[in-house]
């Protein structure tokens, strides 16, 4: 008698409860099914993002490059500010943390390639066609 | 209260256009003036009137935004939205474009000759700040492409008498520039303005510093040395600037412009509810939290914004003003015993 009784409030509890479980259940499947279309979605992002800063800065190390073996060779006084500016530029991409997306100061190290990129272009006389860096990379959603 | 500002003069310098900045040379006999007219006016003084001298058109194909003397008073600056910085060589009377910077993406906002007149600062809606050098060739050379601020940037001055650079810009703040290594770094950020500061004046020492803003307000700032004796905090050695007095509740639409007169400590502002004003310092006031006094209020100084005001750098009390309705006008500005 005491274990019938028992039986009818676990069936009575299971059906009071349903409610509550499916609504957990349901959380726990949407939340693992969201979780995981948001890594790909970000990772697709992160890949997106990624490329296009790796594509600025090496089409930054590509123009240093050039200049440099360009300048290196003539002895002229004139292009030692060039080149102390051209390896300084060099220096702040090789010292770009590549592997490390979550650097903090990912942003401002950019930023300033960037303005090196400028200054350099402006001691080259060369006019930069800034269409090909992305100016607006700050992460935007 | 009125009375304490006398107009002397009023000229018609950009006609149907905006008169956006105003300049004396360091003599104070030369006033430039530029506008959306596309010229630079250079003005002086035939008896009692002010004239035109000469008229600068070639240089720019857009708004001449700002110009600024050089500290020798032979060369002037030009910014102008055609993302170009014209330098003008005085000639006699006559004035010729030398050299032209190009380099900022967009328009070109303001521009600063450094005390020693060697250096030279320009800035630009593309968030930048330039810092050119200048050597016995006139030839202009990039030593710095500053990318700190997050906007446009609205206004640059250097310190009175060291090589430090200020900037006001649309993301609010004022930041400050000092050479570090071959390289210019920004040391420090003056966070406070609720809205875009538009621009910035030092006193006669270089202690002290006005911002004006978007916000109303004008705010003095003081430089803190590391190890002063308020034990304000510094981090490292650079000076710490920290706000110690605001102006509120006197401007009733954006304060366009401030003005330090280095030599009689008058600060003027120009107002875009036409009107300008200005401020004195209460004299028994504690240095660390001063107080400051409005002792002129002159209401429709202008028919529309006033963008600019200058103090002559010689003739204590005599203040310029530029707006938009395109004229320039002069005040005796009497100081109350």
């Amino acid at each position: 008698m005491a274990a019938a009784g028992l039986l009818e409030e676990d069936l009575l509890d299971a059906i009071v409860m349903a409610d509550v479980r499916f609504h957990g259940e349901g959380y726990q499947e949407g939340f693992a099914e969201g979780s995981h279309a948001g890594i790909t979605e970000g990772k697709c992002y992160g890949a997106l993002h990624g490329a296009k800063v790796g594509s600025e800065i090496g089409c930054y190390y590509g123009f240093c490059s050039i200049w440099k073996s360009l300048l290196q060779n003539c002895a002229d006084e004139k292009h030692s500010k060039k080149l102390k500016v051209l390896d300084s530029l060099l220096g702040m991409i090789q010292n770009f943390p590549y592997e490390d997306p979550t650097y903090a100061k990912l942003h401002e190290h950019l930023d300033k390639i960037r303005g090196k990129f400028k200054q350099l272009c402006s001691l080259l006389s060369v006019q930069p066609d800034f269409g090909f860096c992305n100016k607006d990379s700050e992460l935007a959603f | 209260m009125k009375d304490s500002l006398t107009l002397l003069s009023r000229l018609s310098a950009h006609p149907d256009s905006r008169c956006w900045f105003l300049a004396w040379n360091p003599t104070g006999t030369l006033l430039a003036s530029c506008g959306g007219d596309r010229t630079i006016r250079i003005w002086g003084k035939e008896g009692d009137t002010w004239v035109c001298k000469s008229v600068l058109g070639e240089g720019h194909q857009r708004t001449v935004r700002k110009v600024a003397w050089s500290p020798c008073g032979n060369y002037l600056a030009s910014a102008s939205f055609d993302a170009t910085t014209c330098i003008w060589k005085k000639k006699q009377t006559q004035f010729e474009c030398v050299t032209t910077l190009e380099g900022h993406e967009n328009e070109v906002k303001s521009v600063s000759w450094a005390p020693s007149g060697n250096l030279l600062a320009t800035c630009s809606r593309d968030k930048s700040v330039w810092v050119w050098e200048v050597d016995e060739e006139d030839e202009y050379e990039c030593v710095s492409v500053l990318n700190s601020h997050t906007q446009d940037v609205k206004h640059v001055v250097w310190h009175p008498n060291q090589e430090l650079l200020a900037s006001a810009s649309y993301d609010d703040t004022v930041k400050l520039y000092r050479e570090e290594e071959d390289d210019w770094v920004c040391c420090a950020t003056l966070e406070g303005h609720e809205s875009t500061v538009w621009s910035l004046a030092f006193d006669k020492s270089g202690d002290r510093l006005a911002t004006c803003s978007d916000d109303k307000t004008v705010r003095i700032w003081r430089q803190y040395k590391p190890g002063n004796e308020q034990g304000v905090v510094c981090s490292g050695s650079d000076p710490n600037w920290k706000c110690i007095c605001i102006l509120s509740g006197f401007h009733t639409r954006t304060v366009y412009d401030v003005s330090w007169s280095h030599l009689t400590g008058s600060l003027a502002t120009a107002c875009g509810d036409d009107a300008i004003r200005v401020f004195e310092e209460d004299t028994c006031s504690d240095p660390q939290q001063p107080s400051f006094s409005m002792t002129a209020h002159m209401a429709r100084a202008h028919s529309q914004d006033v963008n600019c005001v200058a103090w002559h750098p010689k003739e204590e009390g005599l203040l310029a003003s530029c707006s938009d309705d395109g004229e320039i006008a002069l005040w005796q500005y009497q100081r109350l015993e």
